[in-house]
């Protein structure tokens, strides 16, 4: 409970409080504090045994819930330990930033949506967070104050109401068909016959999933990301492209299998639209990546495309599938984060926002270059990284799964798509190393490479052991499966 | 503690200890030298095991998803194979290399490491692992020297190698949607592949196929030898011929015997592309005036020999002895030949700084150990009786024979065309013979140019050359008591026959073969390269320009047209709703609110004007990108034209001379009207 509340509030204070925000010492030490305090109080809540609360009453029948399984607990642990990370890294980024306040303070906000989808117990409650989550991470994308990051704001908050809206209605023809829609693994007792039939369950599904597309970066309504990354700071990028797409991730697997349930889907057409949607683009947003000269927007093309590779997983509605899905969910946080934020120490150390000027940074950034290509062969999927785990997962479930052509096809796409992902990551880190270094630039302080250090590392060593993770995901996926 | 994760283990240590020298490079050679040492010792203990019948096995199912490991005769033999190489071209290493020296021993040890991990494999899924760490970290050896060539063979290699891995694991996919899993080799071997559609066996095959086949330099994916090889240092490029070649052949020797044992088609195809490879290589090495190319190319057409054995192999099916035996002793032949002489090169490119034959003319006449070690490598390649080359492709040229008897006694169609095979692989041997001659003949007999000092060497160089190519006559001599036993060892994982009796490999028919490989060399050395070959006196390479398969097809199809058709559709794609979004806005909601331009002059030179701008904007762009024309915007010249044509226009009106005109006019109307 105090794991929401908390963070919106030291987070409201931070902005409302201007001679704090403007005071860079006690703002530092402050942001620090509250950061510490939130990741560490919502690991220790993830860790710690389930609980159940009910909040309020909207209306008579809307109920405000939280509850811990599972799969909240997975990401609850994701979010905060990544979000201490990349705030370490923010208190770098934005060291000679006068407005960092607003920053930390949008931040602490952030978290807490997040915290609060993590937690909801009911799909009422996971969507007022979730518009919550639009609202405040907006501010992110607005931060800059430039008219580029307003438009780019702007589009963000279009898309991610609009793909909302469709949630929504989704959600008021559900409650028509049950009372309370409260989660339960496998799915609820839904009385379809109260609105049109299974053939309207399934249209209604189609519609949520779409919708839910657009904050998870699947077309046809991925083309926010392209924009509102390369505005955004670093950090949020980070946040954004890592953990926020994940919020309609994990919307997607609590409509589909915690509500609808994969029973119902198994087999029938919104199955085979939702995977040709997430095979098209996996494949359209890593070869746009290829094509793409910025940085930040290359990298935010790569999101929509490997995003979608945990949406294929889910929609494979088999248990392989669908741990190879949270097993990716899992990585490509960890490799995207660090690929945003190796993005931003660059930015910061060179002010280049463009691909080819990265050639020759490799030697005077040796750990920023270094980190960058680790990340990169994580997301490529060459073994050991732990990319190659999750991906070697997600083809398997594929092979393995009842699906048809899909099977041989599902594959083919991934393969094709990590060979371009190979094409516009590789490159640039080649070239970093296998250039002539570049005059005038320094290694990023500690305060921007150890962040780096230590998600590099992660990303190693979570392919390497990948046992305990898979140990921790296989209930989750038994649950539902 | 398990000899296999010793074995692993040295080699990874080596890589964090090598890393650890940081700016200390003369330290990492060592610490790469000792541990090169150490796992050739400990993988030489897994001989005595193996020779007593039992293997060693290792399961790592926490490791990256479950690796397991087993060394039965033939895997342990190639450990300690693959282990020598490392630690020979470990010891050319302090004198050869210029910098990078951290980089370079901590990719080998990474490489060591894979190499092992594949010749120790039980399954294609640690196959698969072990293959990757291999290939990228050998890459880190293409791009060592830094330089535009090397940069631009590092960008090639990278390509195939993720290529190939990314198709060899498409291939793992589809064997999984056939079979449900990836198995061991034991159970690939036990396998009954009629329950499933041939269709899938075939596709899973050839896309693993396509993997093995880059690695291996197999036509039409031989590309990259040539250009990667010269690319690498000496030592690099000596165990990526030696050693790394025979990882793909490795995973196309498993096939051929398990999923595909007996079965035509693969046989068939492996073997044209073994024919196929042999002879472009050999032709290829024939033309080539650079050393080092010169041995990549000769890369190229020894695998397409071994090739031919491995289609043989899957061919013969169960009664497929000869063609392992001798397919097995040419991979061992050629991994010691090729370290002989790539080290060898490796000396001339120190001392001389250059590779070019037509400068290296009688480079090496004083160094007898240099000398003998190029003779060595020479002699046994080129398949002359005494040298160990002599044996392996004997035993090749039997196999062919041995088929084609088959098939005329059952009566197949393909006679004459294995015939023609069987003339193919001697021709083959004789161009080894010419080109192995060229080499020799320049670098060591011809007069050189000036007064030349000789090479020199260090002690650990020499020891380099000198250990193999005693193993290599040793091979060639000893052939009852020493090869045979080796080869004793190797089989039983390949085949189910037993050897019964000893191979008389110097019988008249063997030794014919041999005559007529040894007569066509010396007729094309003397016919072709002295004299067509040769011009004033230099070697002259005739291949043209326009025969690269690289630069001219694989580039341009994968940079420019694969690219650009798939990714104008997702820029349609990606554009579809916004495009559909600022449509609405523009005709339903109408709140684009940019203000109009305003017309300048009418709208028709308005429209023009802008339509003109256009054109000469996409002819900038396009034809005359270098030399853009400059030039104002043509709405402004054509509202001032039309602006100057309608004030002449006016003065014109207003005249009297126009008013007399008018008048004029509608008398001559009249005079016309009354005359009809």
């Amino acid at each position: 409970m105090e794991i929401i509340w908390l963070p919106l509030l030291l987070g409201g204070f931070l902005m409302a409080a201007r001679p704090l925000r403007e005071n860079r010492p006690a703002m530092t030490a402050y942001a620090a504090a509250a950061l510490v305090l939130e990741c560490g109080l919502a690991a220790f809540r993830a860790l710690s045994p389930g609980f159940s609360v009910t909040l309020g009453w909207m209306a008579e029948d809307i109920e405000i819930a939280l509850a811990m399984d599972g799969l909240s607990r997975l990401f609850l642990l994701l979010c905060s330990a990544l979000w201490l990370v990349c705030g370490v890294f923010s208190f770098g980024y934005l060291r000679k930033d006068k407005n960092a306040g607003w920053f930390f303070g949008v931040y602490l906000l952030v978290f807490g949506s997040m915290a609060g989808i993590a937690c909801s117990a009911n799909l009422l409650t996971l969507y007022l967070f979730f518009e919550m989550l639009t609202l405040t991470s907006s501010l992110l994308v607005f931060y800059s104050g430039t008219h580029e990051a307003l438009m780019a704001g702007l589009k963000y908050l279009f898309y991610s109401i609009g793909g909302a809206f469709l949630a929504l209605v989704g959600i008021f023809c559900l409650s028509r068909m049950d009372g309370g829609l409260v989660f339960r693994p496998g799915g609820v007792a839904l009385d379809t016959a109260a609105l049109g039939g299974d053939g309207a369950l399934l249209v209604i599904t189609f519609l949520m999933l779409a919708g839910l597309g657009a904050k998870a970066g699947m077309y046809p309504l991925h083309s926010w990301l392209p924009s509102a990354h390369p505005v955004a700071p670093a950090p949020a990028s980070a946040v954004l492209s890592g953990l926020i797409t994940k919020a309609g991730v994990f919307f997607a697997i609590r409509v589909v299998f915690y509500i609808v349930g994969a029973d119902r889907l198994r087999g029938t057409w919104v199955q085979y639209a939702w995977m040709s949607l997430a095979l098209l683009t996996v494949f359209m947003g890593s070869m746009l990546a290829y094509m793409e000269p910025v940085l930040k927007k290359r990298l935010a093309y790569s999101t929509v495309s490997q995003v979608s590779y945990v949406l294929f997983g889910l929609s494979l509605l088999t248990p392989v599938g669908m741990l190879g899905a949270l097993l990716h969910m899992v990585y490509h946080a960890v490799a995207k984060c660090g690929l945003f934020l190796s993005a931003g120490s660059f930015i910061t150390q060179t002010g280049c926002t463009r691909v080819d000027d990265l050639r020759g940074t490799g030697k005077p950034m040796p750990v920023t270059a270094g980190c960058f290509a680790a990340f990169g062969l994580s997301l490529v999927g060459i073994p050991p990284f732990s990319g190659f785990v999750s991906k070697w997962y997600l083809a398997t479930g594929t092979a393995r799964a009842d699906i048809g052509f899909f099977q041989l096809l599902g594959p083919a796409v991934l393969l094709l798509s990590a060979l371009l992902t190979a094409g516009y990551l590789f490159v640039p880190a080649v070239q970093a190393f296998f250039a002539p270094a570049r005059a005038k630039t320094k290694e990023a302080p500690p305060v921007m490479t150890i962040p780096l250090i230590l998600l590099a590392m992660l990303a190693l060593v979570c392919g390497l052991m990948a046992q305990p993770l898979m140990d921790f995901l296989t209930p989750i996926v038994g649950a539902v499966l | 503690m398990n000899l296999i994760s010793m074995l692993l283990a040295a080699p990874l240590c080596g890589a964090l200890l090598a890393a650890l020298c940081g700016k200390r490079g003369k330290y990492a050679n060592y610490t790469a030298l000792a541990a090169e040492v150490l796992t050739l010792l400990i993988s030489v203990l897994l001989l005595p095991p193996v020779l007593a019948g039992q293997g060693t096995v290792l399961h790592l199912p926490t490791v990256a998803g479950g690796l397991s490991f087993a060394a039965d005769g033939l895997r342990a033999v190639w450990a300690v194979l693959a282990c020598f190489a490392f630690a020979m071209s470990g010891l050319v290493c302090p004198a050869t290399l210029k910098h990078g020296h951290t980089r370079y021993q901590t990719a080998t040890m990474l490489a060591l490491c894979g190499t092992l991990g594949v010749f120790l494999a039980a399954d294609l899924y640690t196959f698969f692992i072990c293959f990757e760490l291999m290939s990228l970290s050998s890459w880190l050896w293409v791009i060592h020297e830094g330089d535009a060539g090397a940069k631009y063979a590092a960008d090639t290699y990278l390509a195939v190698t993720v290529l190939g891995g990314l198709v060899l694991l498409m291939g793992l996919f589809t064997f999984t949607i056939m079979s449900g899993g990836t198995p061991g080799f034991e159970e690939l071997q036990q396998m009954d592949f009629s329950a499933f559609p041939a269709w899938m066996k075939y596709l899973a095959g050839g896309l693993m196929l396509f993997g093995f086949a880059a690695k291996a330099g197999l036509f039409p994916l031989h590309f990259w030898m040539p250009m990667a090889y010269p690319a690498a240092p000496a030592t690099g490029s000596a165990l990526l011929s030696s050693i790394l070649t025979k990882c793909g052949v490795l995973g196309m020797l498993i096939l051929s015997v398990t999923m595909f044992r007996n079965d035509f088609r693969w046989g068939e195809t492996i073997l044209a592309l073994g024919v196929v490879t042999m002879l472009l290589g050999a032709l290829l090495a024939l033309c080539s005036v650079e050393v080092k190319r010169m041995l990549a190319c000769s890369s190229a057409s020894q695998i397409g020999f071994i090739a031919v054995g491995i289609g043989l192999m899957s061919l013969l099916g169960d009664e497929n002895l000869l063609a392992v035996r001798g397919t097995m002793l040419h991979m061992v032949n050629h991994t010691l030949i090729k370290l002989v002489l790539f080290l060898g090169a490796g000396v001339f490119a120190m001392n001389c700084g250059t590779l070019d034959l037509n400068r290296l003319r009688g480079a090496g006449r004083r160094n007898p150990l240099l000398a003998l070690a190029f003779f060595t490598g020479a002699y046994s390649v080129a398949g002359i009786p005494g040298g160990s080359g002599y044996l392996s492709k004997t035993m090749l040229h039997e196999a062919i024979v041995e088929y084609t008897e088959i098939l005329t006694a059952t009566g197949g169609s393909i006679v004459p065309y294995m015939h023609l095979v069987e003339e193919l692989f001697l021709l083959a041997g004789g161009l080894t013979l010419a080109y192995m001659l060229k080499l020799f003949v320049t670098l060591f007999l011809l007069p050189p140019e000036t007064g030349k000092k000789p090479l020199r060497m260090n002690a650990a160089t020499m020891a380099a050359l000198a250990i193999p190519s005693a193993l290599l006559w040793a091979l060639g001599l000893a052939a009852h008591p020493l090869t045979d036993r080796i080869l004793d060892i190797m089989q039983p994982a390949l085949t189910h026959e037993k050897t019964t009796e000893a191979i008389a490999y110097f019988s008249t028919g063997n030794l014919t073969g041999a005559c007529i490989s040894i007569a066509v060399g010396i007729v094309v050395y003397f016919l072709v390269v002295r004299r067509l070959l040769t011009r004033d006196g230099k070697l002259i390479n005739v291949v043209p320009g326009w025969c690269d398969l690289e630069r001219k097809v694989y580039r341009p199809m994968f940079l420019r047209v694969l690219p650009g058709a798939a990714g104008l559709v997702c820029r349609l794609l990606d554009c579809s709703l916004d495009g559909v979004i600022v449509l609405l806005r523009r005709f339903v909601l109408r709140d684009l609110g940019r203000p109009r331009r305003p017309v300048a002059g009418l709208w028709l030179t308005d429209a023009l004007g802008r339509f003109c701008d256009r054109v000469l904007d996409l002819i900038n762009r396009t034809f005359r990108r270098k030399d853009p024309v400059e030039h104002r915007s043509y709405v402004y010249i054509f509202a001032e034209k039309e602006r100057e044509i309608a004030a002449s226009g006016r003065l014109i009106a207003v005249s009297l001379s126009f008013g007399m005109l008018l008048a004029c006019a509608g008398l001559v109307a009249t005079l016309l009207y009354l005359l009809f």
